[in-house]
């Protein structure tokens, strides 16, 4: 482990619960999928000290924006357990209505807002955020996710440019977990590391064990400091590794090798901070399968709740296209509602719009 | 009251509005000192600084991105892209993120902003400097697409625009930016969007249109007036959302419609008019709806004047929906 | 009971193949535990209990493929009833009112027709401003065009097309109104038996009464004709003769009679012959029934009349016999039993009482040609139909009998 960050007690046990709920949360929501319950899931298994690490620096007022697979630092930050099991289910009590698959978070109270399946374009979101913020003399930090993949997109590219140009107080994280789906990164850039490409937008550039959760804390609080007192952005870049597939539809044995998974279990983020923190006298042994325990029976009891969830309405299939349903998708409602009662279609949801 | 240029009344709706609301913020390649390749932006930076209106690097992905987020948390961006044939890097934050932003999070996030961008031909700029793609952006729900056509109207739909809880793209026909002069008045003012304006009263023939084409329109009425036939002439001014109603009236009020685009024909914004007065007026209908478009091709320099319909071709056709 | 079903184990597998059970039936089983290996073309996974309970079935066997969404086992939960491991049931929507957009008013004055409606009415030579639309919005369909070529196609022999003055030879084409006017005529002369009865009546007290009708009439903005006094003498027959009002339903085998009298009147218009109708004229005065046909002549002749009132004639009165000729030969308007012919009045001498005997006298003529369809009335009924008619006309007031 690297040199540890000066924190409580509370908040080293504090680090490694976290990384333990991410981990089962993982594994519940894939046991959902294959089980038919949920339809998609974005993997995390692995990343849990990248993740952990990365968001714990972050002061509540900080924004967090995202990619494919931060929920569970969103939860860490306060997006509630619920609300991330509803998101899964997509259900009527998703807080973005179960517009979104499966997986695409949100949570306005901890900072934490919407992301689309379209790679990097948060990171311009990121950047002109945080302008907004330099703008208005508030010392808020805006943390930026995104994967070894989107190091190729074109919101990288200009996100970075334009932080760079204006000085935006932001963080770009960078979760390399070697592989974009099936190609893996060294086929995603001929640069000798992600770190490098800092420079050629005018920001310092780090690479991190992306499995120590201490060094990836460290490293992050260096860069968001940075930000919050005018010092501009910064890419760190957490090398960590994506042990399972890339989703719940990815089978990852047909691009990549065992041996190489193998390596990688042996450097699993859990097991070292746990011997970690038994080393420091912070925690016994059987402390891991307490949590865990107790994690999961607080994510099966929210899981049972979610199967319960109220019918939709069916004019959320037109409200929120604008701040006012335009009348000529009140029309569309109201026609689509005769067609289902002259068919007998049994439907949910309420009546027609007055126009 | 002033008598300004369409270029002049934009100008004086980001000076009226940056004055109004100290979130409204200006950018773009070029609007800073320079005030914009057309001089839409001339002395902003100087009345209100470049923390206001300011230039960004070459990277229209990132200026529509950036607006994105900067309108997410809590200022009002009114971006610009230099020519609306440039905007393409940007259509995956526009399409993509800034219209279903609302939508996808239930309503969580949103993100209020203009891009405003000159669009259109008739300043020999061929392919890349003239392009009307108001079709692309008119079939993405989540976002507003709006066309002046006068002085009057450039300055009260920006304003409008700006207020705006949702994105829109203002699309300004720079055709006319120069040559059309109107009465301006001074202060905030808005023109609604999802309004159209009757540019000339008729019996005989209805004939809808937007941007530069509005004064070609009237051209071509007061031509055909002179034979006897009295033309309906309406800007739409909003594409989307468009005001349907108002359509179908000015539809039903001759029976007989001409639609006039730049932009080409096929799948062009004349299709979706004359499909929305097919399934709600066909009865009404005494002629089928002709459109008068550019070519199904790219845009060209030399030939520009005989792409872009005219007086002659709108009256040709106002001339046949009258006699079928 | 849960009935538990393959799932799309990754965005879009349509099958799976069975791999291994790795519980039997029996096991009692926890949420989550892993119950089959299953392999798609994405991946070979283990798929999860649902919930705690027994495996009750294995309904597939190692090796088989299965589409996504069949049953693979089934779990006693102690749920009860088989349910679905998924979303719970759609409930019924409420009723919504139909609130579509708003209809449109009808436009004032100008005539709707759908562009179809228009290209028929072209090639029917039909001016579409006689034409009745029963579309939305009043707007006139093809339907309406095409009925309104046929609309009432009771053109007698009688009734004679112009023929042509100059003395070249023409070619005419037998499409449009004609043809349907043809096909009409045939109809009617293949079906009914023709059987036509004449009568003469005197109607030289008539046309005095008619006359102070007239002025009556007048007064009240009515126009009197000779029309309303047949009109009422007819009902009044045929209310005494009910075997002659009606018509044949041949499907059902039966012959109607519907005991009221709706007179259609033939009209000749400027698209031809149309046969509007007057209901329930038995039970009409004399006023009123001038005053329904002026209005009707004059809706029919402008193309305004309404298409219900083309129909439910039970008997219909012709009076082309005003043009020339003393006795005709009517043709049935196809299905009724009868029609009606009036011919025009005419002086001729006759014979009449008078308390110093027989004298000659200038009288006032006027022949009904009746006829009637043989199969479903017997020319004695014919006969004694018109016998009544000439009764109650020559003697006016008993018309109110």
């Amino acid at each position: 482990m690297g040199d540890a960050p000066d924190l409580s007690d509370e908040q080293f046990v504090e680090l490694l619960r976290n990384m333990i709920m991410i981990r089962s949360l993982d594994g519940r929501m894939l046991k959902l999928q294959r089980a038919g319950r949920v339809g998609f899931v974005g993997t995390a298994t692995g990343l849990e000290a990248s993740l952990v690490g990365a968001a714990a620096p972050l002061l509540p007022k900080d924004w967090m924006w995202s990619g494919l697979r931060e929920g569970g630092a969103a939860i860490t930050r306060g997006l509630p357990l619920f609300e991330y099991v509803a998101q899964m289910y997509c259900n009527s009590n998703d807080s973005a209505k179960g517009r979104q698959m499966c997986n695409h978070f949100q949570h306005k109270g901890s900072n934490y807002p919407s992301w689309s399946s379209v790679i990097g374009t948060q990171v311009t979101h990121g950047v002109g955020a945080a302008y907004a913020s330099a703008r208005r003399g508030e010392d808020v930090v805006h943390s930026i996710h995104f994967g070894d993949g989107a190091t190729s997109s074109n919101g990288f590219h200009s996100g970075l440019n334009l932080a760079g140009v204006w000085k935006a107080p932001c963080v770009f994280v960078c979760i390399d977990n070697g592989w974009a789906i099936s190609v893996s990164s060294a086929e995603q850039t001929a640069a000798e590391s992600y770190a490098d490409k800092a420079q050629a937008y005018g920001m310092p550039g780090v690479t991190v064990d992306g499995n120590d959760v201490l060094a990836v804390y460290a490293e992050m609080q260096t860069a968001v400091e940075r930000a919050r007192t005018g010092g501009g952005p910064s890419l760190v870049v957490l090398k960590t590794y994506r042990m399972l597939g890339h989703s719940s539809s990815d089978d990852p044995s047909k691009y990549r090798d065992d041996a190489e998974v193998q390596s990688w279990a042996e450097r699993d983020p859990l097991k070292r901070y746990e011997a970690f923190l038994i080393e420091r006298g912070l925690i016994d042994s059987s402390e891991c399968a307490a949590q865990e325990k107790a994690i999961v029976a607080e994510i099966d009891e929210v899981i049972h709740e979610q199967e319960a969830a109220p019918p939709f309405p069916l004019r959320s299939l037109v409200e929120d296209v604008y701040s006012e349903v335009p009348r000529h998708l009140r029309v569309q409602f109201n026609q689509f509602l005769e067609v289902a009662e002259r068919r007998g279609d049994a439907t949910r949801g309420d009546g027609a719009f007055p126009l | 009251m002033a008598i300004l240029t369409l270029l002049q009344a934009v100008n004086d709706a980001l000076h009226t509005k940056m004055r109004d609301d100290e979130r409204v913020t200006v950018f773009g390649e070029d609007v800073g000192p320079k005030g914009g390749v057309f001089l839409a932006t001339e002395g902003l930076t100087r009345e209100f600084g470049k923390g206001r209106c300011f230039d960004t690097p070459l990277s229209e992905d990132g200026i529509v991105g950036a607006a994105v987020g900067m309108a997410v948390n809590g200022l009002l961006p009114v971006c610009e892209i230099q020519f609306q044939d440039f905007i393409f890097p940007a259509f995956d934050q526009i399409v993509s993120e800034a219209a279903k932003l609302r939508y996808r999070s239930g309503g969580q996030y949103t993100a209020p902003m203009v891009i405003r961008t000159p669009y259109g031909g008739g300043i020999r700029g061929g392919l890349y400097h003239s392009q009307s793609g108001e079709a692309y952006f008119a079939h993405t729900p989540g976002l507003k697409v709006v066309i002046p056509s006068t002085p009057y109207d450039a300055k009260g739909l920006l304003i409008a625009a700006i207020e705006d809880p949702d994105p829109v793209l203002f699309l300004e026909p720079k055709a006319l930016y120069r040559s059309l002069k109107g009465e301006v008045p001074e202060g905030s003012y808005t023109v609604d969007l999802s309004t159209v304006r009757t540019a000339r009263e008729g019996s005989d023939v209805t004939v809808f249109c937007y941007g530069a084409m509005v004064p070609v329109c009237e051209k071509a009425a007061a031509t055909a007036a002179e034979g006897g036939i009295e033309t309906h002439v309406v800007d739409l001014r909003t594409l989307l959302p468009l005001d349907e109603e108002a359509v179908l009236d000015a539809a039903k009020r001759t029976g007989r419609v001409v639609v006039v685009h730049e932009a080409p024909r096929f799948c062009g914004y004349g299709a979706e008019i004359s499909a929305l007065i097919a399934e709600n007026a066909i009865e009404y209908m005494e002629a089928p709806v002709r459109r008068v478009t550019g070519f199904d091709t790219p845009f060209p320099n030399t030939l520009e004047h005989h792409y872009m319909p005219d007086e002659r071709r709108v009256l040709d056709a106002i001339e046949g929906v009258a006699s079928f | 009971m849960i009935e538990f079903k393959l799932p799309d184990i990754g965005e879009g597998t349509a099958e799976g193949e069975i791999v291994k059970w790795l519980v039997s039936i029996g096991d009692a089983v926890k949420e989550h535990q892993a119950i089959v290996e299953v392999m798609t073309d994405k991946a070979t996974v283990e798929v999860p209990a649902p919930a705690d309970g027994t495996i009750t079935e294995l309904l597939v066997g190692e090796g088989d493929t299965v589409p996504v969404g069949d049953v693979i086992f089934r779990l006693d939960n102690g749920g009860g009833a088989p349910a679905q491991a998924s979303s719970p049931e759609p409930a019924a929507v409420p009723s919504a009112p139909t609130a579509v957009a708003a209809q449109p008013e009808p436009s004032g004055g100008k005539v709707l027709a759908v562009p179809s409606a228009r290209r028929v009415a072209r090639e029917l030579s039909v001016d579409l401003g006689t034409v009745a639309g029963s579309g939305r919005n009043g707007v006139i369909r093809r339907a309406d065009v095409e009925a309104a070529a046929t609309g009432g196609a009771v053109a007698q022999s009688s009734h004679s097309v112009v023929a042509p003055t100059t003395a070249q030879a023409q070619r005419i084409p037998f499409r449009g109104v004609r043809r349907k006017i043809a096909e009409a005529m045939v109809r009617s002369s293949q079906t009914a038996v023709h059987f036509t009865i004449v009568e003469e009546v005197d109607v030289t007290d008539l046309v005095r009464v008619r006359q102070k009708a007239k002025a009556i009439g007048a007064e009240q903005g009515i126009k009197v004709t000779f029309m309303p006094f047949i009109m009422k003498a007819v009902a009044n027959g045929l209310m005494k003769f009910p075997m002659l009002n009606g018509h044949l339903d041949e499907q059902a085998e039966e012959i109607v009679l519907p005991g009221t009298v709706n007179l259609g009147i033939a009209t000749d218009t400027p698209n031809g012959l149309i046969v509007p109708v007057i209901s329930q004229v038995e039970s009409k005065g004399l006023l009123q029934l001038a005053a329904e046909l002026g209005d009707l002549s004059e809706r029919t002749r402008a193309g305004r009349v309404r298409p219900e009132e083309l129909r439910g004639s039970t008997f219909s009165i012709t009076n082309a016999g005003n043009i020339g000729g003393t006795i005709a030969t009517p043709i049935i308007n196809f299905p009724d039993i009868a029609i009606l012919g009036v011919h025009r009045i005419v002086k001729r001498p006759g014979v009449v009482d008078t308390p110093e005997g027989e004298v000659i006298e200038v009288r006032q003529y006027m022949n009904f040609s009746c006829s009637v369809d043989h199969r479903l009335a017997d020319g004695a009924d014919a006969a004694r139909f018109v016998a009544y008619l000439r009764q109650i006309l020559e003697e006016p007031a008993l018309l109110s009998l």
